[in-house]
């Protein structure tokens, strides 16, 4: 974990080297689930942004006066709180959407992502710091979710936030969807392949071996 | 048995081999069109080995020819030369490569191509077997076993679950004969298949069943499909299988000494 006190570092690290769902693998279920198409992805963004900025200032302001023991049961009413209010709104101004991210939006409260970056980072700063960490985080996330979310909907519909980009052969153009991009597993293939390339880039992002190899014998002549 | 006869290349050459009497009957009976469908899943196959052989190094292997005869054979019909690609391109890097190549793997590439396939573009319709292609399964079968490179027991699994199943009518013709062709070509598979006695009974035990209760359960499916998501399950429970054997074996050892 970087103890950098630089905010700019604070902010930007989450985004790619410390990404806190292709690094950390924090939060990939909503990230599995909300991705179909761009809006929806999007809006789970921005909840979760949100929820996990003010959360992270909340915690931090009280940080000297939660108990220990109890200090995961204060975080999550924190937490559940916003996520009751950032639903509400949802309901009353994006109904649509809020009717296609279901339960989601509820699930934020459990989301390992936000209560990681409470835990570890928020009970230990300043408020102001705990917030720029948080934020950078909620984008790290925002910009893995928008991209599954933007890849899965092009191949599988052919759209991109509802607007056609190809032509389907259904109306009379050319390019038929991949079903299976609308499907969980696409899901779990393209964070994959994007955990993949981005640790074939950055190599210091992978693990190190937890098994070294048996020297290799030449077979016997 | 000679010292160093026997290396991956040997096992792929004479699982080749056992393939052959299958692969004639399907060319036979298909003509050039089942030719052209062998030529591009071969050209993919193969450029994904030298990529990976560049980009890697490791080595390639003729278990290409392998994997490729397979999905021509299995994959659904008139998908067209971008989504065969894809499919395949998918399978063998995600199946097989990445986990370093022939012999590594945990599922038969060709297996997670044609579920990719089946999965990602369900309107196209699945291949039937014409009967000599798929009586074409046992003579392969039998090369198989004799040679020892397909494991003998997990065919004799399936073959009871299958007889059995038959008597009792459960299984319909089409669906037999497609399932014979995809437990050769699929599941008899020495790298993903249970490597333990009692896993390889019950492995084949396993696809047997899942076959059944697909053909009776599953409406709407084909007899292919049903075949290959069958192999599917059964290839990804074939480790489980091996353990739950060891256990019993261990468990038992340590019944009758006492100690382990």
């Amino acid at each position: 974990m970087a103890r950098t006190t630089d905010p700019w570092r604070t902010l930007t690290d989450p985004l790619i080297r410390q990404n806190p769902v292709t690094l950390q693998i924090l939060g990939i279920c909503s990230a599995l689930a909300v991705t179909t198409t761009l809006a929806t992805a999007v809006t789970m963004s921005v909840a979760l942004t949100v929820v996990l900025t003010l959360a992270a200032g909340l915690v931090s302001a009280i940080r000297r006066h939660i108990p220990d023991t109890i200090r995961l049961i204060v975080q999550i009413v924190i937490v559940a709180s916003l996520v009751i209010v950032i639903d509400q709104v949802l309901q009353a101004y994006f109904a649509e959407i809020s009717r296609a991210l279901s339960v989601y939006v509820g699930l934020i409260t459990t989301n390992c992502l936000v209560l990681g970056r409470t835990e570890a980072y928020a009970r230990h700063h300043a408020p102001l710091p705990a917030m720029i960490d948080a934020f950078g985080n909620g984008l790290g996330y925002s910009l893995v979710l928008v991209f599954v979310g933007a890849v899965r909907e092009f191949f599988g519909k052919g759209e991109l936030f509802g607007a056609t980009v190809l032509p389907l052969v259904d109306e009379g153009g050319w390019f038929t969807p991949l079903s299976l991009m609308l499907l969980a597993p696409s899901a779990f293939f393209l964070l994959g392949l994007l955990v993949w390339a981005l640790r074939s880039v950055l190599p210091e992002q992978s693990e190190a071996p937890e098994h070294t190899p048996p020297l290799r014998t030449e077979p016997a002549e | 048995m000679i010292r160093g006869l026997w290396n991956r290349e040997t096992v792929a050459l004479l699982l080749l081999a056992a393939y052959l009497p299958l692969a004639l009957f399907w060319l036979r009976h298909g003509g050039t069109e089942a030719l052209a469908r062998l030529g591009l899943a071969v050209l993919v196959v193969a450029i994904w080995h030298l990529v990976f052989m560049l980009a890697r190094a490791q080595a390639p292997s003729l278990s290409a020819l392998i994997t490729a005869l397979a999905i021509a054979m299995l994959a659904p019909e008139g998908l067209g030369v971008f989504r065969m690609t894809l499919g395949i391109s998918f399978g063998v890097v995600m199946g097989e490569l990445v986990f370093g190549g022939w012999g590594r793997n945990v599922v038969n590439p060709a297996t997670v191509s044609l579920s990719f396939l089946g999965f990602g573009f369900p309107a196209f319709a699945w291949p039937g077997f014409d009967d000599p292609v798929a009586w074409a399964a046992i003579p392969a079968a039998l090369i198989g076993m004799a040679t020892g490179i397909m494991p003998a027991a997990l065919l004799a699994g399936a073959a009871v679950v299958g007889a059995a199943a038959s008597l009792a009518g459960l299984l319909p013709e089409p669906v037999l004969l497609a399932a014979g062709v995809a437990l050769v070509l699929l599941l008899a598979d020495p790298v993903t298949s249970a490597t333990t006695a009692l896993g390889r009974w019950l492995n084949g035990a396993l696809y047997g069943a899942l076959v059944v209760l697909f053909s009776a359960g599953w409406t709407g499916a084909a007899p292919v499909q049903v075949a290959v998501a069958a192999a599917l399950l059964a290839s990804l429970a074939a480790p489980l299988l091996d353990d739950a054997a060891l256990a019993l074996w261990i468990a038992a050892r340590k019944r009758r000494h006492g100690r382990t």
